[in-house]
Formats: C-alpha cells, structure tokens, sequence
C-alpha cells in the first residue's frame, strides 16, 4: 500500500504527519500545537494499546497506532469531552482508539493510487502479528508529553 | 428539523453530534443508529429530515443504506460523514443520490459551509 506513496510530491513535508495534526486538531483538541513530533529516542512502552485497519487491494497494507493505556484513556476523556477524573470503559477506549486509526487510516488511503477496500478498525492489547510484514514507515509523536506511534505495513 | 445520524463508533457519533452544535445547529433534533441496517429501520419508522452517514459500517454500509432507501422509494436527504473522501467514493456517493461527502477529520465550519446550502 504505502509503498505507493510518493513523498517527493510533498514537497518536503510528510503527509502522515500532516494527517496526524489535522486529526489531532480537528477531533482531539480543538486547536493545533499540542501534537509534535517525538524528539529524542523512542523510550520502550509499556502496557501498550494497539489500534489498526487495513487496506485491502492491489497493494495491501496497514496503518498502525500504537500507545500506552493511560495515554489511551487520555485520548478517550478528550474525544468524549470528558472530565479528567472521570473513569473510562473498555468499550469507549477500544471505540477512541480504533476510530483514531479509522480516520488516519483513511486519510492514508486517499495518498495511495488506486486504492482498495478499508476495514473495520481492530484494537488489542497483544501486539498483532506482523509475520511476514514489512515496516515501510514510522512516526512518533508527542501528544501532551505522551508518547503515540503510527506505523505503515505492507501486508504479504 | 429530525436528523438520524449513523456510525458505528459511539465516540464518532457523539463528535459529529458536538461538532453540529458547534456548526448552531443546536435546534436539531438528533437520534443516533449504530449501523446501516439499524439506520434504516428508523428512516422507515421515524421519517427523519436529514440522514447524516458513516460509510464503511458493519451489518449494512453507508452506501447500501443509501441504495436500499433509493430503491424502496425513500428520498430523505442523504449526506455521508466518513473518513474516505476519494474521488471515486464521492463520485458513488453522487450516483446514488447523496447530497454531500464529509470527509473526516471534519470542523464546524466544514458541517456549516457544505449543509447550510442544503437547509434554505
């Protein structure tokens, strides 16, 4: 899939990136600039929530979100417009995350020439399997000094 | 004005229903469908005046409930919110009858600028 993704055409900025902050801005926060990228090393997470969907197609691929459970939650109270205090469900954290990784996942897609169908968002707490994958990309971001990856996949 | 809006994601469908206040149109009256199949049992039974639509959907998608509405004789305005905006699903969308394709992520002034049109 994203090997299909011609980044010279960016003109020297990153599409993904560009995607994240306008998710961020538009969905999560309400204004820019709490979004950054990560600088320095990538720590090693832990209790680690992972988000994905697929596309399928010519040139199967997946989208992958990866972040720890309290910065999930966090994600979840913003989407929800809730309080800071408030407790989170399962259900309401599997359905942020995953519809995080819809819409990036989406707007992905459109980057990629002539691409296939989008599935439904999957969220686990394992790791998916990425036998037989190859990582074609990755970003880290700093959300509110937390740490979130999206990674791109070509699918066998 | 009654509005159905359809997602599968509650967290989207409460985003979508926050950002339509956002846009002032904090007079509809808004119920929600958490699929395409359940989407279209509450066109048929309610009546409302605006569907406002996800696309990619368990049980029916999107665009199968706008195609099966078409097919039985329902002509509620149609407009889809989704987190595809290609060219050849807005071309579908068309096709079938939709009047508009908000791609996500969306802001009020997006909901305002593409449905006020539609409201005069």
């Amino acid at each position: 899939m994203s090997a299909g993704i011609d980044i010279a055409v960016f003109a020297g900025t990153d599409p993904i990136w560009t995607i994240a902050e306008e998710v961020f801005t538009a969905m999560i926060d309400g204004e820019p600039g709490y979004l950054r990228v990560w600088d320095g090393p990538v720590p090693t997470l832990s209790d680690e929530r992972y988000a994905w969907v697929d596309v399928h197609g010519a040139m199967p691929g997946r989208v992958l979100l990866t972040s720890e459970l309290p910065t999930v939650e966090h994600l979840t109270r913003a989407l929800l417009g809730m309080d800071e205090t408030e407790a989170v469900s399962d259900a309401d954290l599997v359905d942020a995350l995953g519809e995080v990784a819809n819409v990036v996942g989406g707007n992905v897609k459109a980057l990629v020439p002539d691409p296939g169908v989008l599935t439904l968002p999957e969220v686990t707490h394992e790791r998916p399997s990425t036998e037989g994958q190859d990582l074609l990309y990755e970003l880290a971001l700093d959300w509110r000094g937390r740490i979130l990856l999206i990674s791109l996949w070509k699918l066998p | 004005m009654r509005v159905l809006v359809a997602d599968d994601s509650r967290v989207m469908r409460q985003i979508v229903i926050r950002t339509l206040r956002q846009a002032g149109y904090d007079w509809w009256e808004i119920t929600e469908a958490p699929d395409g199949a359940a989407a279209l049992e509450m066109v048929v039974q309610d009546d409302p005046d605006l569907v406002l639509s996800d696309w990619n959907m368990p049980e029916m998608t999107g665009i199968e409930l706008l195609r099966t509405m078409r097919a039985q004789g329902i002509e509620t305005p149609f407009g889809f919110v989704t987190s595809e905006g290609s060219t050849e699903m807005r071309e579908q969308a068309d096709a079938a009858g939709a009047l508009f394709l908000i791609a996500k992520p969306f802001s009020a002034e997006t909901f305002r600028d593409t449905i006020d049109p539609f409201l005069a």
